[in-house]
Order: structure tokens, then C-alpha cells, then sequence
């Protein structure tokens, strides 16, 4: 029985030391409610306004009440759509974002599992390398980075968003630890069986890290979508541009003081994330509260 | 796990003993693992190593020249005094985010936390902003902290006299950092309710038995076993302050006059906006020092408080 529960139930022959309403609408627990209504009312503002903003006709923008909708018009979405190539910025953010996750599965998968199961030498080293490559921020390298990327052309290419995270030591890292906590018996048994490497690995070893896969690809999508820092090093033009940065770099040089569009422009960039994370809540908390686990 | 490896190389060897066979379970490691090593090898340890180089040379990326000029990057960037400047804006964007988000998220997560129904709806209402793009909800900060009729002037301008934070040089970074507040609670809030699943609860009962206060069981129970999240929280919302950039980029651009400076935005401005690859090296080098320092004390601060459990 769960201890919550237990605590909660009323006490047999006890002595009643405590009265403890167990009701939702207690005053105390009301009172939280209100209190943390509050704090999401600064938490929530931003997209209301955004929301707000990008449905209402320029010249009402600053004008009525903040609060509600007035004249409602999609004036500002086909402003964007005809003025920003945004969808250009979709499939080259969508490209990106899978091109690495799919990357890092390649590479990353294979690594962990022969980091956390296979006895070689030069694993000891292998895993210092994960280790220290783990405690760097990708800002540090990113001077260096452009520079190697630089020397081979890719400045303003896709290649460039997508090369320096194909080798994720703290997907690496996650990956192993739970390779480490699943029984080795299975993955023996596999090779008892004369599988081949490669057929161990497709058909053993990636099914069973699915779970961990679901999770890191969140977090993986979720960053990469986001970034602005990375392609604003190696970006140059709206070619590759994904989202973000072809978001700014166009509000920037064309719709300067037009706060209709720009607000509608953010509302599109945001949307996808947004309704991505109201259908899967769970998971991307787990995903990006891995974010966290970088430093670990 | 030793054991069980290598029974499973003597059980399977004797059946089919093909010399190929054997010759490729002892490469099939390196098959794993080479690809990794070799990435990490190109895009974390040579930059690293390249970094130092960088340092010491003026480099025209367009040309592909390399002049070495020896210690003048590293006079230079100390005689602008730009990096001292960052160090103290980076710290001072820390000392703005890192307290307030860590209180507030604490205190909302123990409201979630106490919360017999609920509590999964404001625990998505508060980490909306964690899943938003943050550059687009810049875009919209930007908006709101617009001179005169943006609402921040509309509303708190009014009432207190603050308006055009953005183009203040003392209100910028204050503006960049509610900003960072806005997106941090959830993230701290999340580790916290993470913690407080794991607060033992009869010791919270045992102590509401014998008459202790809401605030007495918050001190002496709830907040000791907290002590992990705390650290975590803390060295997460100190790298975020030392990764800011996309608020900073897109509300102040580094200004007015370089108050809202941070070290990465510097880092950006030199390397890649002045085109001066060895200034922004000696920027990474400052960076990489703080990123490392922030570890070191993460490190230090989990082992104080695993003797400190241990005890």
C-alpha cells in the first residue's frame, strides 16, 4: 500500500493526535490553488499576449483591453506566410532535428552497449573521453568548431547543424547506465545463440532501449529545434535556416515595427513544441529535465 | 558481469571454433565504439587543443591565413576590458536568476506537491515556458518591454516610474533576467517535485505527531533530505546563466553600452559579428575556466553531502 494512502487513512483505535481534512476543497488546500494561480498567471501572460496579439488586426494591437480578444483576423499568419519563407524553416528545422537524433542512434547505441557489456581494452579509456567530453558545454567549442567547419566548406549548410551532435557523450552516458541495468544474461543469451554482432545489436540490443530512446530523442529534438546559439555561428543566410534563426534574422530586416506579424510569426515557431508537449506531457518533462543530467 | 562474459567466450568457442569468428568478436568493440571516439575526438578534443592554438594567432577564416602574433589576443581582449566586463554582467545575470528561480520553484513545487488534485495541470502550466522556443517568447518579451506601449511601461512603468527597460543600462540585464526567472521556475520546480517524492513520509507524520509546526517539518525534515535537488538545481541554473545567449540576443543585443553583456554573447559578438577568431578563443578560455569551476563545486558539494548522509 502506498504510504500516502496509508497516512490518509483514518486511524483504527489510534488516538486522533491530528484532525487532517482529506477533502480537495479544503481551505488550505484552495488557498494553494489560488496562490499558484497566481504565479501561472506571469507564467501564462506571454503566450496569451503572443496568442492575443497574433490574431488581432494591426492598428488594434496597443489599443482595448489586454485581457480579452477583439476583432479577431488571420491577417497577421498570411502576412507571414507570404512574406517569411517559414516553411522553409520548418523542413530544414524538421531535417536537423532528425538527422542528428537518427545520427546519434547510429553512433551512440552501438557505443554504450559495448561501453556497458563488452569486456575490451581501452574501454577504461574510452569511458574517460565520454566522461570529459560530458563535463564541456558546447559553447566552448563552438570558436574551434566553426573554424574545423570552416576549413571544409560547411559553413551554411545543413552538415553544419547537424555533424558536431551526431557523438552525444551525455546520450552515451544515459544509454549505458541503462544498458548497465538490465541483466547481462540477456543479452549472453543472444550471443550464445551465435548471433552476430550487428544482429545482436539490431535485434536485442535497440528494441530494449527503446524507453531510454523515447526520452533522450526528446530531449534531442527539443534542444536542437530550439537553438539559436549553434546556427547563429555557422548560419549565414536563409538556406539551412531552421526555425529560430530564420525567424529572427527575417523579423529583423523585414517586419521591424509590424508587431501583428512578429507576434504571429512566434506563435507558428512555438506551436509545434507547444502541442507536442500538451500530447506527451510526461515524456517531455523526462526528456528535457535530462537536459539537467548534462552537468551530472 | 566479468564472470558471465567470459564464460560465454569459452561455452561459445569450443562449438565453432572459426578463427574468423573469434577474430571478430575481439574487433566488434572497437566496431562500437571507434565511430563515437573519433567524433568526440574531432568536435570536443581538437577544438579543445585548437582553442589554445587560437589564442595565439590572427586568423582569417575567407583567406585560410594564419599569422601568429603571440600574446596580442589576450592583451587586447584585457585592455578593451570587455571580458572583465563580461565576468561581472555573467556573474551579476547569475546572482539575478539563480536565488529568485530557485525560491520560487521550490515554493511551487511544495504547493504542487501538497496538492490532493491538481497538481498535474499547474505542473504543466509551469513548465510551459521550459518547452517554449525560447527565441520566439523573446520576440514576445521584447514586445511587452517596448517604450511606452508595451505593457511592462503600460503597467509597471506607470505605477514605479521604470520604463524603456531595454534601453537602460541599468534595467537591461534586470529585463533579461525576469526573462530567465520566467523560464527557469518550472525547470527547478520539476527537480524539486522529483525531491519531495523521495522525502521520507513517516518521518513528516512522526513529527506531525509530536506537534511540530508546518515550518518545523519543512526545516528539520523536508528541507535535509531536499539537499541533492538543491545542488542540482543550483549548478543547472548556474550553467544556464553561463549559457545565456537567444534572450540576450534577441531583447538587448548586448546593450546598452554592454550591460547585458554575458560571456557568451561576447563570445558570439568577437568570434563571429568582429570576425576575430583569436579574441573569441580568449573568450572560450574564460568560459571553459567558469564551466569547469561550476563543476568542481558541483562535485565537491555532492560528496560533502553524501558523508553528511553517510554520518
Amino acid at each position: 500500500m502506498d504510504p500516502e494512502a496509508r497516512l490518509a487513512a483514518p486511524r483504527k483505535g489510534g488516538q486522533p493526535v491530528t484532525k487532517r481534512s482529506t477533502s480537495p476543497f479544503a481551505p488550505g488546500q484552495i488557498a494553494v490553488h489560488v496562490a499558484l494561480a497566481a504565479g501561472a498567471i506571469f507564467m501564462l501572460l506571454p503566450f496569451w499576449l503572443m496568442i492575443r496579439a497574433a490574431l488581432t488586426p494591426e492598428a488594434e494591437i496597443f489599443s482595448g483591453n489586454m485581457l480579452t480578444l477583439g476583432t479577431v483576423t488571420l491577417d497577421n499568419f498570411r502576412r507571414v506566410f507570404a512574406e517569411v519563407p517559414i516553411l522553409r524553416y520548418y523542413f530544414n528545422g524538421i531535417f536537423v532535428v532528425v538527422a542528428i537524433f537518427i545520427g546519434q542512434v547510429i553512433v551512440c547505441v552501438p557505443a554504450a552497449y559495448a561501453l556497458a557489456r563488452l569486456h575490451f581494452s581501452g574501454r577504461e579509456l574510452s569511458l574517460w573521453i565520454v566522461l570529459g567530453a560530458l563535463m564541456i558545454p558546447y559553447q566552448v567549442t563552438a570558436i574551434p568548431v566553426y573554424v574545423i567547419l570552416a576549413q571544409f566548406g560547411l559553413i551554411d549548410t545543413r552538415s553544419a547543424l547537424i555533424l558536431p551532435f551526431v557523438a552525444n557523450a551525455f546520450g552515451v552516458f544515459l544509454l549505458r547506465q541503462f544498458f548497465l541495468a538490465i541483466p547481462g544474461s540477456v543479452f549472453e543469451a543472444a550471443r550464445l545463440d551465435g548471433a552476430g554482432a550487428f544482429h545482436t545489436l539490431f535485434s536485442v540490443v535497440l528494441p530494449m532501449a527503446r524507453p531510454a530512446l523515447v526520452t533522450f530523442g526528446i530531449f534531442s529534438f527539443v534542444s536542437h529545434w530550439n537553438d539559436y546559439f549553434w546556427p547563429s555561428f555557422v548560419l549565414r543566410s536563409d538556406a539551412a535556416a531552421t526555425v529560430p534563426f530564420g525567424i529572427v534574422r527575417f523579423l529583423d530586416a523585414e517586419l521591424g515595427s509590424d508587431y501583428g506579424p512578429q507576434m504571429a510569426a512566434a506563435t507558428l515557431s512555438v506551436l509545434p513544441l507547444l502541442v507536442g508537449f500538451l500530447l506527451a506531457q510526461r515524456q517531455f518533462i523526462n526528456g528535457i529535465a535530462m537536459s539537467a543530467g548534462q552537468v551530472e | 558481469m566479468t564472470t558471465a562474459v567470459a564464460d560465454a567466450d569459452i561455452l561459445a568457442e569450443p562449438s565453432r571454433p572459426l578463427p574468423r569468428r573469434w577474430l571478430s568478436r575481439r574487433l566488434e568493440p572497437y566496431v562500437f565504439v571507434s565511430p563515437l571516439i573519433v567524433l568526440i575526438g574531432i568536435f570536443v578534443l581538437a577544438p579543445g587543443v585548437l582553442t589554445v592554438a587560437l589564442m595565439f594567432f590572427n586568423v582569417d577564416i575567407l583567406a585560410g591565413t594564419w599569422k601568429f602574433t603571440g600574446l596580442r589576443n589576450i592583451q587586447q581582449a584585457i585592455g578593451r576590458g570587455e571580458i572583465a566586463n563580461s565576468i561581472v554582467v555573467t556573474i551579476e545575470y547569475a546572482l539575478l536568476t539563480v536565488p529568485p528561480s530557485m525560491v520560487l520553484g521550490l515554493l511551487v513545487a511544495l504547493g504542487i506537491n501538497g496538492l490532493r488534485a491538481g497538481g498535474s495541470f499547474w505542473r504543466a502550466a509551469y513548465f510551459l515556458p521550459v518547452a517554449a522556443t525560447l527565441v520566439a517568447m523573446s520576440i514576445v518579451w521584447r514586445w511587452m518591454f517596448l517604450a511606452r506601449r508595451g505593457l511592462v511601461d503600460q503597467t509597471v512603468g506607470k505605477w514605479m516610474g521604470l520604463t524603456d527597460w531595454l534601453n537602460s543600462s541599468d534595467l537591461s540585464l534586470p529585463a533579461v533576467a525576469l526573462v530567465g526567472n520566467w523560464q527557469q521556475i518550472g525547470f527547478v520546480a520539476i527537480v524539486y517535485l522529483a525531491g519531495l517524492a523521495g522525502v521520507p513520509k513517516h518521518l513528516l507524520e512522526a513529527a506531525r505527531i509530536d506537534g511540530a509546526s508546518a515550518w518545523h517539518r519543512f526545516w528539520h525534515v523536508t528541507w535535509p533530505a531536499l539537499g541533492p535537488a538543491t545542488v542540482f538545481a543550483a549548478v543547472i541554473s548556474s550553467i544556464q546563466a553561463l549559457r545565456i545567449f537567444d534572450t540576450i540576443a534577441t531583447m538587448t543585443k548586448g546593450g546598452p553600452a554592454a550591460s547585458s553583456e554575458t560571456l557568451t554573447y561576447l563570445l558570439w559578438k568577437r568570434g563571429i559579428y568582429y570576425f576575430d577568431i583569436g579574441g573569441g578563443a580568449v573568450v572560450t578560455v574564460v568560459l571553459l575556466a567558469f564551466a569547469l569551476l561550476a563543476t568542481w563545486i558541483q562535485k565537491r558539494a555532492s560528496r560533502r553531502l553524501e558523508r553528511a548522509g553517510s554520518r
